[in-house]
């Protein structure tokens, strides 16, 4: 690695972690940059370090397991530990032999580890120790035991034979399915509610119907680094230029290079418009489930004014081919500037009008008002992000705490609720909106002048070579859902590996809290208030069986994943 | 209450939906529909089958050494990437997007390039109009050795050389 053993010590928190890491735990520098520091620690630490970390301040972004067998015959788990208050990143790594593949479990120290852990498991083959309920997490029952996708000897194109297997899925005798489909947000998932009378006592969630192997398929021969962001922005269908900005940011990282100001103005400003679009569109479907469709209706048509200049500023209503390394592709002229402000003006006032209509509906209020309640203290637990996290008092906002692309350009509020239920996070999307369109227009205000592709790139020069292989980059995004997070691994011309850590990969474990104890009759809308994209998560589950009923009721063979509170 | 304030939203809203497609949609002009190859320009290059994200764009060799550029709009993304990358300006974006169909083959269009043949050996040289653009620009002496492949070319100027000096072959 290039910078080896290198940190930067004009951040003392940072040399404070890692003086603590490196003389106290035994672990030594392996990578550093501006706000990021990668750490490897021997193995048998790092359950002290995630612990001293998950106390002092840290939340869990993700962690990511990658077969570097072909590297050093390893195998490597990094966590990704976030100090948010810091704003910098703090990555542990830590090897296990190809021939002794187990890492210690931390999920007892830190609970938002339970899917990542899961998810190391099964696509990479690395065991965990010390793990009460292990269980599968993305691959499918079918898949045979020994092939682990992520591995380096799995072609990216390659289906195994289903094999027979006695299907791990028992369904409870008093569990009330919802799904496959989920009913009003058209997407794939699986909610088993166990229910006594009309109280929801637990929940059990199977997703990752639609793990379409994305990040695979972004180490295979068939990408580079020039069609990858194409690639990223089809991960999800409402957040997509997140994604793909997010992907982006990491491998402008790795090479080296920051975009000209125009371009990273033109980027935040498209953002904002996707939240915008994004709150608009859960606002509508939050006032269908509860059977206000008239409300939803008129949502949608509020929102429709922004699909237009999406399609008008990128060339596309969604999906919008905006980004490449080193820049944007299309300019915002006078003209442009103009229609934006103009639409906006006009969504603002349209939609304080329905806001205020909608939120003082008696009906809705009922509804809302003390549902699906998630305290702090879960939600710290858990890691949660986004409007998930700022309705239960958390204060976390990548837009704030890691100031990136032109967001310190724009002053803005983040909209914080402490009560946690269902009417808090539709107050805090409500807040968002008006927040964005002020960012919007305060950087329409300011935009710079200049170039918007950095002269090392264009459509036509390969960025491949300016991407050297053996480069770490951490990314993270504040989507409309909450944080988005890209790890990249670099390799020759195309990413060695590529973790994407989606939003509601963080929020769906926070859903069991929320539902529990909770009317079965609101079981819909709180799903829903999570926003969950489904899609995104699944580049999803069960949530586990409380075992400290008399009777306890399995769902899965051999356990079910904890999220143990 | 609140349904009389939903009623004055709704009166002042109107009607919103298009009756399409008795109506015309809403297109703005950045929109990017299907993109169009124009074959009097189109070299069969290839550059733009490297770039295309979803492999839309696919550069065939046919049996009979014809080369073909495939373009097939099922699996297009219509990002307009390979328009940008074109080095003829072959490739317009089009704002064109009512493109369903009930068989797949009329979602692809192709470009046929014949190909120059060696005279000699008879080897594939390239797409004939790339030859000719090429010859076009370079002219003079060169020109008249466009349909020898390099190793022919070669040999052929050494021939000519030692026949000017000569020296029998
Ligand atoms: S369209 Fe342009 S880039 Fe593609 S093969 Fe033809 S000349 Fe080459
Ligand atoms: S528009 Fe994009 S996806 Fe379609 S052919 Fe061109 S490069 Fe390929």
């Amino acid at each position: 690695m290039g910078e080896q053993g290198r940190y930067l010590p004009e951040c003392p928190e940072m040399s404070e972690v890692v003086r603590k890491l490196t003389e106290e735990y035994g672990g030594h520098v392996i990578f550093s940059r501006e706000s990021e520091v990668y750490i490897e620690v021997p193995r048998h630490e790092l359950k002290d370090v995630a612990k001293y970390l998950y106390s002092s301040g840290a939340f869990l972004k993700t962690c990511a397991a990658v077969d570097e067998r072909p590297l050093n015959r390893s195998f490597a788990l990094y966590h990704i530990f976030g100090m948010d208050s810091k704003g910098y990143d703090v990555i542990v790594k830590v090897s296990a032999p190809e021939d002794d593949a187990w890492v210690p479990s931390t999920v007892d120290v830190v609970p938002a580890a339970d899917w990542c852990e899961l998810e190391a498991r099964d696509m990479v083959g690395i065991e965990l120790k010390g793990r009460r309920l292990v269980r599968r997490l993305v691959l499918p029952e079918d898949w045979p035991e020994d092939i682990h996708p992520l591995r380096k000897e799995v072609p990216h194109d390659f289906r195994p034979p289903s094999v027979k297997a006695e299907s791990e899925f028992r369904p409870p005798e008093r569990g009330i399915p919802i799904g496959p489909y989920h009913p009003v947000l058209h997407e794939p998932e699986y909610f088993e509610l166990l229910v006594e009378g009309e109280t929801v006592v637990d929940v059990y969630y199977r997703g990752f119907h639609v793990h379409r192997g994305i990040e695979k398929l972004g180490e295979s021969p068939r990408f580079t680094y020039q069609k990858i962001p194409f690639l990223a922005e089809r991960i999800c269908g409402i957040c997509g230029f997140v994604h793909s900005t997010c992907a982006i940011m990491a491998m402008e990282k790795a090479a080296g290079i920051r975009p000209p100001e125009r371009a990273e103005f033109i980027r935040t400003i498209v953002l904002e418009l996707e939240r915008i679009h994004s709150h608009l569109l859960w606002v509508g479907v939050a006032a269908h489930v509860l059977g206000y469709d008239a409300g939803f209706m008129h949502t949608w048509r509020v929102r429709e004014p922004v699909m237009i200049l999406s399609e008008l500023i990128t060339g596309s209503r969604k999906t919008y081919g905006l980004n490449l390394v080193g820049g944007v592709r299309r300019d915002i002229d006078k003209d442009k500037m103009e229609k934006i402000m103009k639409t906006l003006d006009r969504v603002e006032k349209e939609f304080k009008e329905l806001a205020n209509l909608l939120v003082s509906v008696p009906q809705i209020r009922r509804r809302a008002q003390g549902t699906g309640v998630l305290t702090r203290s879960e939600a710290r637990a858990l890691s949660v992000v986004g409007p998930v996290a700022r309705a239960s008092g958390l204060y976390r906002d990548v837009r704030k705490d890691y100031p990136y692309l032109a967001y310190k350009e724009a002053s803005f509020k983040v909209p914080l609720y402490t009560e946690g239920d269902n009417l808090a996070r539709v107050l805090v999307r409500v807040e968002e909106v008006f927040e964005s369109i002020s960012i919007i227009k305060q950087l329409l205000d300011k935009l710079p002048g200049g170039p918007i592709m950095h002269e090392k790139c264009s459509a036509i020069i390969p960025v491949d070579e300016l991407i050297p292989p053996g480069k770490y980059a951490v990314a993270a995004i504040e989507a409309p859902r909450g944080e988005d997070v890209h790890f990249l691994m670099t390799g020759e011309g195309r990413p060695y590996r590529w973790r994407v850590r989606a939003p509601t990969y963080q929020n769906i474990p926070a859903l069991r809290p929320m539902l529990r104890g909770d009317p079965l009759a609101d079981a819909p809308l709180t799903i829903a208030s999570i926003d969950p994209c489904f899609s995104c998560t699944d580049r999803a589950l069960v949530i586990d069986v409380r075992t400290g009923r008399a009777r306890t009721i399995k769902l899965w063979d051999g356990g079910v994943g904890t999220c143990r509170l | 209450m609140s349904i009389m304030k939903l009623l004055s939203i709704a009166a002042k809203a109107k009607v919103v939906t298009r009756r399409y497609p008795f109506e015309p949609p809403v297109v703005t002009e950045g929109f990017r529909g299907k993109i169009e190859v124009d074959p009097k320009l189109c070299w069969g290059c290839g550059v733009c089958t490297r770039i295309c994200p979803p492999n839309a764009l696919t550069l065939k060799k046919r049996e009979d050494g014809t080369l073909v550029l495939s373009y097939f709009m099922g699996r297009c993304i219509f990002c307009g990437m390979c328009a940008e990358v074109c080095p003829r300006g072959a490739i317009t974006v089009t704002k064109e997007f009512e493109l369903a169909s009930l068989t797949a083959e009329d979602l692809v269009r192709d470009v046929k390039h014949d190909v120059v043949r060696c005279r000699i050996c008879g080897r594939v040289i390239g797409p004939t109009v790339e030859i000719r653009e090429a010859t076009k620009s370079v002219g003079g002496a060169e020109a008249k050795y466009y349909d020898l492949c390099p190793e022919c070319r070669k040999l052929v100027v050494a021939r000519g050389i030692m026949t000017k000096v000569g020296v029998r072959p």
